[in-house]
């Protein structure tokens, strides 16, 4: 038999965040209908972090956990990303740089919106099975952050900005893609995947999003349930609610989830509102946990759920996790991998909640202050050296804990360094 | 077959369903969901509840557009037709 699948796992949750409840009332939202989001909080990107920051402090520590003999095996760097900071050169070559991989590593960096995490992840998968290098290790990088800014003007594509700006958070999560699989081993062959072209969000201009929130979400949803109907076509015996112990998803907000769950339920199992809302605590619940306090991080998302489903399950014995991935565009895909006490243990050193909960709670003024774009980079800026006063208490609370920052942009070249 | 304004009964019940306190809202063809209340998410739910009870299958996608119930009872009606 042919063992693959993430070897360790790290996410990151970024230096400071903010209270969506808090964002809700300000901006006057109903609180009925905010509730609805089940989001609570959300990673915001300060502006000496960028997605190479984001990326490397999530990458950091699993290969800090290495020797240097098994760091060298790693031959293919795959950086997964919809917040590009280059047309041309790609964010992987700085990772590759400061996390000091081998040369003989092959890199590049990938884009399909919320799916990129799942498209690299698999790459990875069929480099370990295809066995071209045995024993060669893949480090798979999912990295995003928020643009602030939405297109404006024109009809159709118009974010639902009261959903958008709750649930847009910044993080990123790194995978360790090895035939050593102790933290989540993937059933090989067992994929679904379901795509085609269409128009419901996206990056149209450097610094902004657009998109139409109704037909995204729908396109979720044909997509969650041909992906799973694909899935079951080529694997023997599979039954949405027996078959997975947990089921992770991409989350944009867990108030999505919770529908694309019931609508799951309700179509596969025929089940009954009592049985969808049991379902749901015990199954999906766990791997909502670490988005609910993150937000949405586009192609690292799915793994963030992951990460949290390994963490919070109760896990007895090996378990199987069914996860679900989404980019807009259109492509997604089902596939599923098992996880045992050892995967939790191994997971749990990490300590993700520990980092999520040492994060700089953000005032409204603070926020508002990046959003107006203080110091902020935008995409294409030649020469900034980001202010690290600007909100120096956040600077400050990541002192100790060997975090990369941007330093300085120079004629375009990112410098980084980090925190003492 | 079912007529137009049947198919705008069927989306105003499934909308009382979702939204709550719509019970006495006497539903016109220019009501616009997001104004009854329904976000997204919502007007999703309601969308695919017609769907099922129409027992339509098209992909979800191609019922997005309409800007207010008429209309969309419209598309309903179109794709029945064509089905």
């Amino acid at each position: 038999m042919s063992l693959v699948g993430i070897e360790s796992m790290n996410v990151f949750g970024g230096t400071a965040y903010l209270d969506v409840a808090e964002l809700a009332r300000h901006r006057k939202l109903d609180s009925a209908r905010f509730e609805n989001l089940l989001m609570k909080q959300k990673t915001v990107a300060l502006p000496y972090e960028d997605p190479v920051t984001f990326a490397v402090n999530a990458a950091k520590p699993v290969v800090d956990a290495l020797t240097p003999a098994e760091k060298d095996r790693i031959e293919l760097l795959i950086t997964c990303t919809e917040s590009g900071i280059d047309f041309g050169k790609s964010l992987g070559t700085y990772v590759h740089h400061c996390l000091g991989l081998n040369r003989n590593c092959r890199q590049f960096e990938i884009k399909q919106a919320c799916y990129s995490g799942t498209a690299g992840f698999q790459m990875a998968v069929n480099f370990v099975l295809s066995k071209v290098s045995p024993g060669a290790k893949a480090l798979i990088v999912a990295t995003d952050i928020s643009r602030f800014m939405v297109a404006e003007g024109g009809s159709a594509l118009t974010e639902d900005w009261s959903f958008a700006e709750p649930s847009g958070g910044a993080g990123a999560v790194a995978l360790l893609v090895s035939n050593r699989p102790h933290v989540f081993q993937v059933d090989v062959g067992a994929n679904g995947y379901y795509g085609y072209e269409v128009m419901d969000t996206c990056r149209p201009m450097p610094d902004a999003e657009a998109g139409d929130a109704d037909l995204s979400l729908l396109s979720y949803l044909d997509c969650c349930e041909n992906a799973f109907l694909e899935y079951r076509k080529r694997v023997d015996g599979v039954h949405y609610r027996d078959s997975f112990q947990y089921l992770t998803f991409h989350t944009p907000f867990g108030g999505m989830v919770k529908g694309a769950h019931r609508t799951m339920m309700r179509k596969m199992v025929q089940a009954k509102p009592a049985e969808i809302e049991e379902d749901f605590h015990r199954r999906v619940v766990p791997g909502m946990s670490y988005c609910q306090r993150v937000g949405n991080i586009m192609g690292a998302t799915v793994f963030l759920s992951l990460a949290s489903t390994i963490d919070n399950a109760h896990v007895a014995g090996p378990a199987r996790v069914g996860c679900f991935s989404y980019g807009s565009g259109c492509c997604s895909e089902f596939y599923s991998g098992v996880m045992t006490p050892d995967s939790q243990a191994r997971q749990r050193r990490f300590a993700i909640k520990r980092q999520l909960d040492g994060r700089y709670a953000l005032s409204m003024e603070e926020y508002e202050a990046i959003l107006r774009g203080s110091g902020g980079v935008k995409f294409g800026v030649r020469n900034v050296r980001p202010d690290t006063g600007f909100i120096s208490g956040a600077y400050e609370s990541g002192r100790g804990k060997g975090r990369l920052y941007l330093r300085e942009i120079k004629e375009f070249h990112r410098e980084y360094e980090w925190s003492s | 077959m079912m007529t137009k304004a049947e198919i705008l009964e069927l989306i105003a019940k499934s909308t009382r369903e979702i939204i709550p306190g719509l019970e006495g809202h006497v539903f016109k063809a220019s009501d616009q969901l997001s104004e009854l209340g329904a976000n997204s998410v919502d007007r999703a739910e309601i969308t695919m509840m017609v769907q099922e009870s129409l027992a339509l299958t098209i992909p979800r996608v191609e019922l997005t557009g309409p800007k207010n119930i008429g209309e969309l009872a419209e598309l309903f009606f179109a794709k029945l037709k064509r089905a």
